[in-house]
């Protein structure tokens, strides 16, 4: 739908945007991302003719854009900025039907539409008889963003569209758009520094520096194989743990409860009390594991207080190795519906526990950062 | 008081006569100076060292006392209609101008963006964006000069342009008083009729703006 092919754009001696070849598929949703300065909006306004390049062509929809009017192409593109640019002087009726206006629709057609576009963003009727200036910035972004889809166009350019916006508002306005991408199919191409923003909106993320692609993939694939130590910085606390980092080591818990097996009863179920867990891991006097025991199983054993815990008949379990991979792990706790496994090394010596709660933290880690 | 309206019943032939000339001479003046004017100012935004230098130079006109102009136009254009017209004219020009230039000015570089970026060409910006957007500031630059150059259409009768300036005129020179407010008065009530119906138009033309226009 849209393709670079060795883009260059200099100011005199500063270059922009360095020989860039880019490649946008029909019905994606393409976010340019980087740091301010790496040429991400001079790439998206290079698509619609705001920039021209000083070098390479650009194909848009098969033709070369050097041998259109930028005019006429401008109109075929929706255009969304950051600074949403309504027109006060127009009511949102007349903002939404610029573009129709220009092409020369006419009122049935134009009134259609508009209609058909209010209720696609589910924004009551009324709002069409008023001034921008009546609306909240989210409606008035709203309505920015119905104004670029008015005529239908195949391709959607979108500058920090929700960058000016509260929170709460920008979150449902990135649901909108995943939403409305869904339904509508359009090729929409989406410059933010929010990673957060692309994470959730892409299907292919295009990340920029210098003015050039670092490296160009979906989220996960970027998430889980950065290119190299800019874009693993770049990603930062988004940075899923790789294969190899994932292993057991990585989600158990140094915090195992353990007992020798020569403990007297009385003792076992006190430390149980304490610790509040229903069993114990029960190692030889040399920390190597031998099996778990149970509250319950100390109950129906019918053994006496000072009894030793060797005595009631360690329950064998297989446990885990550090090295194992998380995931195997994981399933086979959900698998053998296990609340702990315990984790030893390859002399059988106990290392910690994989917990379901040990898990969760660490998913949690990966998603959202590790603040220590 | 009453000896004022026994002149203007007496006179009242004359001082409608002295309306329509001062219409005559406000209104060609005023509409040759928009015609002019904002075209101008639409101009002068185009090129920022062009606009300080034209709006310099006839910030410099306004100031000569407009006696001195009807003057030196009487020199170069004789005396009548023609003379005092003109430079009732060249004094419309900078309020008009100077609010065409500020008003399309001010317009918000956003709006421009957006309208480059959905496909309009420069004279359908001007057309949909600039100009209704600067309206609000035109208009109010029309209705200084309006003011202006109705006040001052009453010193065209100096140079024979005709108009209230005449009935004021020779009541200075015959000390009768009343025949100087047969004059001075229509042209007051003139002037803040004009000013009156163009604040509406102000008025009308922003209403999309939250604030109340200043009167």
């Amino acid at each position: 739908m849209v393709h670079f092919v060795n883009v260059t754009m200099a100011y005199g001696a500063h270059t922009v945007i360095d020989n860039l070849n880019l490649h946008v598929e029909e019905g994606q949703l393409v976010v340019l991302i980087g740091p301010s300065g790496c040429g991400k909006t001079t790439t998206l306004q290079l698509i619609n003719r705001l920039i021209k390049p000083t070098h390479g062509d650009i194909m848009v929809n098969g033709e070369n854009i050097k041998s259109v009017d930028p005019v006429e192409l401008r109109r075929k593109i929706g255009y969304v900025i950051q600074e949403i640019g309504l027109f006060p002087h127009m009511t949102i009726k007349q903002n939404i039907e610029i573009v129709p206006r220009l092409l020369g629709w006419d009122e049935e057609k134009k009134a259609a539409r508009t209609l058909e576009l209010i209720q696609l963003v589910n924004l009551d009727e009324k709002y069409l008889k008023r001034y921008p200036s009546e609306l909240s910035g989210g409606q008035q972004q709203r309505i920015g963003l119905l104004r670029a889809l008015a005529v239908e166009p195949p391709i959607i350019l979108m500058d920090e569209p929700f960058g000016a916006l509260d929170p709460i508002t920008r979150e449902s306005l990135q649901d909108e758009i995943v939403s409305l991408q869904k339904r509508l199919k359009k090729t929409i191409v989406f410059v933010t520094h929010d990673m957060d923003e692309a994470i959730k909106i892409a299907d292919r993320i295009i990340l920029m520096k210098d003015g050039k692609v670092v490296q160009a993939a979906s989220p996960k694939e970027l998430l889980s194989n950065p290119a190299n130590e800019f874009v693993e910085q770049f990603i930062g606390r988004h940075r899923l743990y790789s294969g190899k980092a994932d292993t057991v080591a990585d989600v158990m818990s140094a915090d195992i409860i353990c007992a020798e097996k020569t403990l007297s009863l009385i003792e076992a179920v006190a430390l149980m009390r304490h610790k509040r867990v229903p069993g114990l891991f029960v190692v030889d006097d040399e920390n190597k594991l031998l099996g778990k025991v149970s509250i319950e199983q100390i109950r129906t054993s019918g053994l006496s207080e000072r009894d030793v815990l060797s005595a009631v008949g360690i329950e064998q379990i297989r446990p885990v190795l550090e090295t194992q991979s998380a995931k195997e792990v994981f399933d086979r706790m959900e698998a053998e519906r296990l609340d702990a496994l315990p984790v030893v090394d390859e002399t059988n010596s106990v290392k910690g526990v994989v917990t379901r709660s040990s898990m969760v933290r660490s998913l949690a880690d990966v998603v959202w950062g590790n603040p220590s | 008081m009453s000896g004022f309206f026994a002149e203007l019943s007496r006179n009242s032939h004359a001082v409608l006569v002295a309306v329509g000339q001062h219409i005559a001479l406000s209104v060609v003046a005023i509409l040759s100076g928009i015609l002019v004017a904002v075209p101008m100012g639409v101009l002068l935004t185009y090129h920022t060292r062009a606009a300080k230098i034209v709006l310099g130079i006839f910030s410099v006109v306004n100031t000569i006392p407009s006696i001195v102009l009807l003057g030196v136009a009487m020199i170069f254009l004789g005396i009548g209609y023609i003379p005092a017209t003109t430079v009732l004219f060249v004094y419309s020009l900078l309020p008009i101008m100077r609010g065409t230039y500020t008003g399309i000015k001010e317009v918000s570089p956003n709006a421009l963006k957006a309208a480059r970026g959905m496909g309009m060409s420069r004279l359908q910006m001007l057309r949909l964006v600039q100009l209704p957007l600067a309206m609000p500031s035109i208009i109010t630059g029309i209705r200084l000069s309006s003011i202006y150059i109705i006040s001052w259409a009453t010193l065209a009768a100096f140079i024979g342009g005709g108009g209230l300036g005449d009935l004021i005129w020779m009541g200075l020179q015959t000390y009768n008083f009343n025949m100087v407010l047969c004059g001075a008065v229509p042209a007051t009530i003139l002037s803040l009729l004009v000013s009156f119906l163009l604040n509406r138009l102000i008025k009308r033309t922003s209403r999309h703006r939250r604030e109340e226009v200043a009167a």
